[in-house]
């Protein structure tokens, strides 16, 4: 089973994901609220792969990404974010991202990208 | 809240003592005009004792451990409890265990003097950091305002007497009287509270 | 039920309602700091999530305004937008609206949105500084304003708890008036006394509701419990749940949470079978676990059935006679109920035998003690091959019980009514000695019979518990109570009526006593001691 970590700031978005995810057979690893939790959960977890919010409250999501990819660089890292931050989103992928998701997001678009990044 | 009626209790509980006060009271009047040499003395550093029998001994408690004194309402036994629980009372909707102090230290009863009615006894409400407990005592307490000065710190003479000299806090010498103060917060350590159990 | 979309429901509203409650405090921050660059990333990241949640659950209203407010905000936050006394009227009187309209998500109220508010919120997002746009007064939110608080309040449990306590004191002291003015005989004191009964009784009824919440808030929660357990092990579980909506005390739900999370475990883990052992044995490959609450008169019954292995009534009467519980001929004979009730005992174990009550976490033993803990009861039903059910009864609400009410040598007692299966008045002929007990047989059941009068008041040394010629009178009244599954006749001096009983706590250094549940005063305010049910069978056990 692919274990994945959540990183959102809101308790709604991350129920939400898990939900979905666990519904489709995904272990959730953990759920990080912030990022400072996240780049301590990445590493402690080492998940398969980590959803990842742009915006955080103590940290851009980006340091959280770059910090991340720092120290594991293979890590697998989608970024979830709502319209308008087509910005970050864009310097998100150059920095490593796979692939972005777009809140409000479908069950299916979701468990889509999911899949696709893990094979990957 | 609870802590303030508590407090507010606490100086009734002195009025609630009968009139043997009075003759103590001059005892304690007395005692501060012995020393009117020192000017400090009027600073001097009072206690006041709620003072009863137990036994043909004379045992007094410090009066901000006393939440009131009561005459013994019904007291129901507890079967399987140790002999110097007397059982439960209800006091002002407060449930409380009674104990027999006379029981719990060994102490032989005296005959009550012919005047006294045996049915009528009187209950001291001690409260203690985590409960409140009861405690039996068959003649009327009396309150005492004494000076810090007469009670007598020296444990070396307390082995002869029955009671685990921890829960003594000293002797206190008025007129002739020998009063030994007790320290009721020690009086249920928690190795008794153990045995409670076991019970 | 409560599904899913309920439970988004209520954690978007939460979450919003934080949110608002946090907008307003860094709006007014940003007053007095305009440049504070953390002020205004921390509103633009709170908007933000407004604006995306609303999105994904349906609430477009919210979604809408959050991004206009989100979009100026972005604006001040570029310096595109001064944060004049003009803009920030809107941006309150946006923030406001969005507190309107989440606090309306649970009410009938329809907010209606002041299009003069929408456009003074578009022309300063779309016209940027250009200040030639007049922005137009506001009416109801910004001069007319009320301060509207939300229908729903939250509440500590502490503060619940206190409430009940104060009842059940304020119970006591009316059933002491209602005793008063039946000896006083007055009519005025018996009306009033009467009314204050009525309003009494409603008020504890209210505190007793405020404090219900359905049990579906644990039950909801063992889907994925049981999904991550099943995959632990290996193991296909469909999980069947019902009756989610009745309601149950909290703080008895609190307790019951680890004790129901631990019989579940050692459902999957112990009870239902591997798949290829439950093909082999013509079972359906996944096994059906089923969860089920419902109200049986003052209690909640939750039963937690498998479709397992079931227990095997000989491996635990050898395991019990192994343990020395049971001497082995009286095991033989034992009913199944009683048998399984071995399995509750402290540090029992199916060794390596059988593995279905063994090993991992606490034992049934704990589930026991919590269960007892309440006031409730549990009991086994299984059958070998077919499956295994675990029956709890639970009080419905802590503080006011049901109880029996009797005299021992001129002390009053009382037992709660849940540890009471049936009063039975027998004639002396009819209980025997055996051996150091007496026994009766109550409807075809022999059952063990202890005199109270003895077990309770008689020096240990000189206890006789098969003694008949202890006993007082010709016709003896007995209760016949039930813990773990075995029976217990108790023969009382008196028996009183059934009456609700408000249960105090004992206090310290009395807490300590176990063969007491608390006190309860009665009308005449005489103290009445609760008999623990649990600790007089082990007391008694311990004796014999």
């Amino acid at each position: 089973m692919k274990r994945i970590l959540i990183v959102d700031d809101s308790f709604y978005m991350r129920t939400m994901l898990k939900n979905m995810l666990t519904d489709a057979g995904y272990e959730i690893v953990g759920e990080a609220p912030n990022g400072q939790t996240a780049l301590e959960l990445a590493k402690e977890t080492n998940p398969d792969l980590i959803t990842l919010d742009v915006i955080l409250p103590d940290n851009t999501g980006l340091d959280v990404l770059k910090g991340i990819k720092a120290e594991q660089p293979d890590m697998k890292i989608v970024i979830v974010s709502a319209v308008g931050q087509e910005v970050i989103v864009n310097e998100a992928l150059e920095y490593g991202a796979l692939s972005y998701i777009v809140k409000p997001f479908s069950e299916e678009k979701v468990l889509e990208v999911v899949k696709k990044a893990l094979d990957e | 809240m609870k802590e303030k009626t508590t407090k507010k209790e606490a100086p009734s509980a002195g009025a609630a003592v009968e009139s043997g006060t009075d003759k103590t009271a001059e005892t304690a009047v007395a005692s501060a005009k012995d020393n009117p040499a020192k000017p400090e003395a009027v600073k001097e550093e009072m206690i006041h004792l709620i003072v009863f029998k137990l036994g043909a001994e004379e045992y007094g408690i410090k009066i901000d451990q006393v939440k009131e004194v009561t005459v013994t309402p019904n007291v129901t036994r507890m079967p399987r409890t140790p002999d110097f629980i007397k059982g439960v009372a209800n006091i002002r909707g407060d449930i409380i265990a009674i104990m027999d102090l006379e029981e719990r230290f060994g102490i032989r009863p005296v005959p009550l003097a012919g005047d006294l009615n045996p049915h009528i006894t009187y209950t001291l409400v001690i409260e203690a950091k985590e409960y409140s407990i009861g405690v039996i005592v068959r003649e009327v307490p009396q309150s005492l305002n004494l000076s810090m000065t007469k009670i007598d710190k020296t444990p070396s003479f307390l082995q002869d007497i029955n009671i685990h000299e921890n829960y003594i806090e000293g002797i206190a010498k008025v007129n002739n009287r020998l009063i030994i103060v007790l320290d009721m917060y020690k009086i249920l350590t928690q190795d008794e509270i153990r045995e409670l159990k076991s019970n | 039920m409560k599904s899913r979309e309920q439970e988004y429901k209520e954690i978007f509203i939460a979450e919003a309602l934080e949110y608002f409650d946090a907008l307003n405090r860094l709006i007014s921050e940003l007053e007095k700091r305009p440049q504070d660059d953390q002020v205004l990333a921390e509103i633009f990241r709170m908007l933000h999530n407004l604006k995306a949640n609303a999105k994904a659950i349906g609430y477009l209203q919210i979604s809408d305004v959050s991004h206009k407010l989100e979009t100026a905000f972005g604006l001040i936050r570029n310096k595109e937008l001064s944060f004049s006394d003009e803009v920030v009227g809107v941006l309150f009187d946006g923030i406001d609206l969005l507190g309107e309209l989440i606090k309306s998500i649970d009410s009938e109220r329809q907010v209606e949105v002041d299009p003069v508010l929408i456009r003074n919120l578009d022309i300063i997002v779309d016209s940027l500084s250009d200040s030639t746009v007049e922005l137009a007064k506001v009416q109801k939110f910004s001069t007319s304003r009320n301060l509207t608080l939300s229908d729903l309040i939250y509440i500590q449990v502490k503060k619940l708890d206190h409430l009940m306590n104060l009842v059940g004191e304020l119970i006591i002291d009316r059933d002491r008036i209602l005793s008063l003015s039946r000896e006083l005989d007055s009519d005025e004191l018996k009306t009033v006394g009467s009314h204050l009964y009525r309003i009494t009784e409603d008020l504890q009824y209210s505190v007793m509701d405020a404090r219900l919440v359905s049990i579906g808030t644990l039950f909801n929660k063992f889907p994925r419990v049981v999904r991550d357990i099943a995959t632990a092990e290996k193991k296909e579980i469909d999980l069947e749940l019902s009756g989610q909506d009745i309601q149950i005390d909290r703080n008895i739900l609190q307790i019951m949470t680890d004790s129901l999370l631990h019989l579940v475990r050692n459902a999957i883990t112990h009870g239902i079978e591997k798949p290829e052992q439950r093909v082999r044995a013509d079972k359906p490959k996944a096994g059906l676990l089923q969860l089920s609450a419902r109200s049986d008169r003052e209690s909640v019954v939750i039963t937690l059935t498998d479709d397992g292995k079931g227990i095997d009534i000989g491996k635990v009467k050898n395991a019990a006679v192994a343990q020395q519980l049971v001497p082995a001929d009286v095991a033989e004979n034992l009913p199944d109920s009683e048998v399984y009730s071995f399995l509750f005992e402290p540090g029992f174990s199916l060794a390596k035998e059988v593995t279905e009550f063994s090993g991992r976490g606490v034992g049934l033993d704990v589930v026991k003690n919590a269960i007892d803990s309440i006031g409730g009861r549990i009991r086994i039903e299984s059958e070998k091959g077919k499956g295994t059910s675990f029956i709890l009864q639970l009080p419905t609400s802590i503080a006011v019980k049901g109880a029996l009410l009797f005299e021992i040598d001129s002390i009053f007692y009382a037992i709660p009514l849940i540890h009471t299966d049936s009063v039975v008045a027998l004639d002396k002929d009819e209980l025997h000695e055996v051996g150091e007990v007496l026994v009766a047989d109550i409807k075809g059941e022999t059952v063990t019979v202890v005199y109270l009068d003895e077990l309770l008041n008689v020096e240990e040394s000189q206890m006789r518990l098969g003694d008949k010629t202890r006993l007082k009178g010709q016709v003896q009244n007995i209760i016949i109570v039930s813990y773990n599954n075995r029976k217990l006749g108790l023969i009382v001096d008196k028996l009183y009526r059934q009456q609700d009983i408000v249960v105090k706590p004992l206090s310290k250094p009395l807490d300590s006593i176990d063969l007491y549940g608390g006190v309860t005063l009665l009308g005449t305010g005489k103290v009445c001691l609760v008999l623990d049910v649990p600790a007089i069978t082990r007391y008694f056990v311990n004796r014999r």
